[in-house]
C-alpha cells in the first residue's frame, strides 16, 4: 500500500520530487488540467526517468455526462470531445461500445507500457439502484470485454465515480458488489463524489464504514487491486480495509472529489497555510493553531517527523513564509505515506485495524491535551472527524465480521 | 408426468447396436438402461415428453422434459472434462412406442457410488478426499461456466465417485441454465435443500445467478461430506424452514462439528456458503488456489 499523486492544475516539480523522496509510489494524470501534448510527453518522459513508478491516466469521461462542465483541456482529447454533453439516452449498448473503445484505444495506443494500467471510462451516479449505476456497470462490463480483445494491453482498472449518498443503503451496496465481482479486471479505480467540500469534512461515519466494507470485499475477499482517488487522511482507514493505493493531491479539490471541480470557479482568496500532522490526523493552520501549540511547548508531539519540519520547528509563525505550496504537498504525502508504512508493516488485517484504532485514540488524547493547554482549533481542523471515523470503523467491523 | 413404459426388448429394437441391456434406474421422469456399444458400457436414457405441454409437431415450443434432455445433451457435447459425465454414441433422438413419443440418448456409464449412498454406507469423506472432491467439482463447474451456464442441481445424489480411480463426476445436466438464452425459464428448479440464496430470489435471478450459485451448492455438499450433517436443516421442520435457513442462517463452522478439520478447509467451506455471491470466490481459479493451500491431508498436522 502506498500513496499516489492525484494530479490537477499546477503540477510543477512536485511529482518528480515526491517520487525521488520515495513519499509517493506513482501518479494519476488529469487530462482536464494539462495540455494534451504536454501530458503525453510527460508520461513518456516518466517511462524513462521513473520506470518503476505507477503512472496512470484517469480519462475523466464522467465529465461528458455533466451539463456544460468546466472541462479545461479535456476537449483536446478525441474520446471526450467526440462524446461530450451526453444525456441518459446516449448510452445504448452500441454507443457504450464506442465510448469504451475510443477511450481504451487512446490509452493503449498512446501510452503503451508507460502507464501501469488502462483505466476504463465511467459516468457519475448517485445510488446503486438508479439507472446511471446500471449504465456504469454496462460500461464496466463492456470495458472488460473490449480489454480482453486488445493485443498485450496493460492490465485494466474499472473506474467508478459514486456519490457518497449511495452508501446509505447497505442492501444496494451488496447487490452492486455481487454484479461488480463478476467482472474480470485487475481492479478498480474509485472516486467518491462528496456533497460538500470543506477541510476535514469526513464522510459520515456509517456511509464511510460501508465504503470501507465495499473496498474490503473487492480487495481482501476478491483479490482485486483497488485505488481510491481524491483521498486524504482517511487513507489510513482505507489501508486497514485492504485498499491497494490511495491518491491525493495538493489542493483541497484534489483530496475530496466534488462537482465543484467542473463548475465555474467562484474565485476566493488563497487558502491559509496548513501543516500535515500525522499525530493529529489533520492539517492545523500554521498560524495560529500550530503557533499556539508551539507556545504551549507541545510542538514536537504534533510534528510528523519529516525533514521539512525544520522550517517550522523554531516557531511556525516565523517559518510560515518558507512553507511553500510544494513543501506543504510533499510534507502531506510524507505524513500519509508514513501512516501507510506503519500499517502495511503489520502482518494481519486485524492488526492493521487495531493500529488504526490506536492512532485515532492517540489523536483524540492529543487534542484533549492541547485543549487543556488552551489551544483551540477551527472546527475544520478537528477533532470531530476522528469521532466520525471511529463510528465508520465500528460499522466496517460489524459488516466484515472482523 | 408419466414414466415412459419401455422394456429391454424395445430398447434392443430401438438401439440394435447395444448389447447386454439392463435396467439400472427408474426415476420420476426417466428410465435408465445400461448397454454395451462397441465394447463400452453406456447409460441409455429414455424419457416421455410431457403431453400436456406439447403444442403440436411443427411447434417451436418444447415441453420441459424435451427441453431438459436437449440441454443435457448440448452441455455434454460442449463440455470436456473427466469430471462431467460424457456423451455416448447415441445423440438425442425421438421414437414412438405404442403411438407415444419417447426421447432417448446415451451417455457415459459411470461405475461407482453416488455421494448420497457413499455417505450412508461409508460415512464422511477423508480430508484428502474432500479436497479432491472440491477440485473435481470445481473443474466440472468451470467447464459448464465456460459456456455461461450453471448446473443448478449439485447435490450428493448427482455426484458419482468412480470405482476405478476414485475421481468424482458430476451427473445430470438436465437443469443446466444458460444465462444467455432468454427462452429458458428462470423459475426455480433443482433440489430445494441445495438451492443457493440467489436461486430463491425470484425477482432478480437472471442478474445474480452465476457459477457462484453452483459454488454455494457445492459448499453444502462439502459440508455434508465433511461433517455428515446438512448445514441448514438443523431446527427446520419443513423444506420451507430449511429454505429460510439457507437465506438467513449462518451455519456452525464445519470445524466445530469435526474439530480435526484444518482451519483452512473449514474456512473454504464456510466461504462457499456465504449468503452473497460477492463473498464467495469470484473465479474458479481463486477457489482452486485456496484449495491448493490446504495442508496435505486437509486435517490438523
Amino acid at each position: 500500500m502506498s500513496i499516489l499523486a492525484q494530479c490537477g492544475y499546477g503540477r510543477g516539480n512536485k511529482i518528480e520530487q515526491g517520487l525521488n523522496d520515495g513519499v509517493i509510489r506513482g501518479v494519476i494524470m488529469s487530462p482536464r488540467d494539462e495540455r494534451k501534448d504536454r501530458l503525453e510527453q510527460t508520461i513518456q518522459d516518466w517511462g524513462g526517468s521513473h520506470p518503476t513508478a505507477l503512472v496512470m491516466f484517469d480519462p475523466q469521461f464522467y465529465a461528458a455526462s455533466l451539463n456544460n462542465p468546466r472541462d479545461g483541456h479535456l476537449s483536446e482529447f478525441a474520446y471526450y470531445h467526440n462524446n461530450s454533453n451526453l444525456g441518459r439516452t446516449h448510452f445504448s449498448g452500441t454507443r457504450i461500445q464506442g465510448y469504451v473503445r475510443e477511450c481504451l484505444d487512446y490509452q493503449h495506443e498512446t501510452f503503451g507500457s508507460n502507464v501501469a494500467y488502462l483505466i476504463s471510462p465511467t459516468i457519475l451516479f448517485d445510488a446503486f439502484r438508479d439507472s446511471w449505476s446500471q449504465i456504469s456497470l454496462n460500461m464496466a462490463v463492456e470495458s472488460a470485454d473490449y480489454h480482453s480483445s486488445l493485443n498485450s494491453p496493460q492490465p485494466l482498472l474499472i473506474s467508478l465515480a459514486v456519490s457518497e449518498t449511495a452508501f446509505q443503503t447497505i442492501d444496494a451496496v451488496e447487490e452492486f458488489l455481487d454484479a461488480l465481482t463478476e467482472i474480470d479486471a485487475q481492479g478498480f479505480y474509485i472516486i467518491i463524489r462528496r456533497n460538500s467540500q470543506s477541510i476535514q469534512n469526513a464522510m459520515e461515519g456509517t456511509p464511510f464504514g460501508r465504503f470501507m466494507y465495499f473496498c474490503h470485499v473487492l480487495t481482501t475477499i476478491n483479490e482485486y487491486n483497488v485505488i481510491v482517488g481524491y483521498s486524504d487522511w482517511h487513507s489510513f482507514l482505507l489501508e486497514a480495509a485492504g485498499v491497494t493505493h490511495t491518491a491525493t493531491g495538493w489542493y483541497q479539490n484534489l483530496r475530496q472529489f466534488s462537482l465543484a471541480r467542473f463548475q465555474p470557479s467562484s474565485g476566493g482568496r488563497r487558502p491559509r497555510k496548513r501543516y500535515s500532522s500525522a499525530p493529529l490526523l489533520s492539517c492545523p493552520l500554521i498560524n495560529p493553531e500550530l503557533q499556539d501549540i508551539h507556545l504551549a511547548n507541545l510542538l514536537p508531539g504534533v510534528l510528523s517527523g519529516s525533514h521539512h519540519d525544520a522550517i517550522l520547528q523554531n516557531g511556525p509563525a516565523a517559518g510560515e513564509p518558507n512553507w511553500t505550496d510544494e513543501i506543504s504537498c510533499l510534507a502531506h504525502w510524507n505524513s500519509l505515506n508514513a501512516l501507510f508504512q506503519r500499517l502495511s508493516a503489520l502482518p494481519t488485517q486485524s492488526a492493521r485495524i487495531q493500529e488504526a484504532e490506536r492512532l485515532m485514540r492517540n489523536a483524540l488524547t492529543l487534542y484533549a491535551q492541547l485543549g487543556s493547554r488552551n489551544v483551540s482549533f477551527d472546527p475544520r481542523t478537528g477533532p470531530d472527524h476522528i469521532r466520525e471515523w471511529q463510528g465508520s470503523l465500528q460499522e466496517f467491523r460489524a459488516l466484515a465480521g472482523l | 408426468m408419466a414414466i415412459p413404459q419401455v422394456t429391454i426388448g424395445q430398447v434392443q429394437t430401438i438401439i440394435p447396436s447395444a448389447a447386454d441391456i439392463q435396467e439400472v434406474d427408474r426415476g420420476g421422469q426417466k428410465i435408465v438402461f445400461s448397454g454395451i456399444i462397441d465394447g463400452r458400457k453406456y447409460a441409455l436414457k429414455f424419457m416421455a415428453p410431457n403431453p400436456s405441454q406439447v403444442a403440436g409437431q411443427n411447434s417451436e415450443f418444447l415441453d420441459d422434459v424435451t427441453s431438459r434432455a436437449r440441454r443435457e445433451v448440448e452441455t455434454m457435447q460442449e463440455c470436456s472434462t473427466p469430471h462431467l459425465v460424457g456423451m455416448g454414441p447415441i445423440g438425442l433422438n425421438t421414437t414412438y412406442i405404442a403411438g407415444n413419443p419417447i426421447i432417448y440418448f446415451s451417455e457415459e456409464f459411470v461405475e461407482g457410488n453416488n455421494l448420497r449412498s457413499y455417505l450412508q454406507s461409508n460415512g464422511v469423506l477423508s480430508f484428502p478426499e474432500l479436497v479432491r472432491l472440491a477440485f473435481h467439482m470445481s473443474e466440472a463447474i468451470k467447464a459448464i461456466w465456460q459456456f455461461s451456464k450453471i448446473h443448478r442441481d449439485i447435490k450428493p445424489g448427482n455426484i458419482m465417485r468412480r470405482r476405478d480411480n476414485g475421481d468424482f463426476v458430476l451427473l445430470d445436466m438436465g437443469l443446466v441454465f444458460d444465462l444467455q438464452d432468454d427462452s429458458l425459464s428462470v423459475c426455480p428448479v433443482g433440489t430445494p435443500l441445495y438451492f443457493s440464496p440467489e436461486q430463491m430470489d425470484f425477482n432478480n435471478r437472471r442478474m445474480t445467478m452465476s457459477f457462484r450459485s453452483d459454488l454455494f451448492s457445492l459448499g453444502i455438499v462439502m459440508y455434508e461430506m465433511a461433517t455428515g450433517k446438512h448445514p441448514f436443516i438443523e431446527g427446520a421442520r419443513t423444506t420451507w424452514e430449511a429454505l429460510g435457513n439457507i437465506a438467513n442462517v449462518t451455519p456452525r463452522s464445519p470445524k466445530e462439528l469435526r474439530p480435526e478439520l484444518s482451519e483452512k478447509l473449514s474456512d473454504i467451506i464456510t466461504r462457499l456458503l456465504a449468503k452473497r455471491p460477492a463473498l464467495r470466490y469470484r473465479s474458479i481459479e481463486l477457489f482452486q488456489r485456496a484449495l491448493s493451500e490446504v495442508e496435505p491431508g486437509g486435517g490438523v498436522q
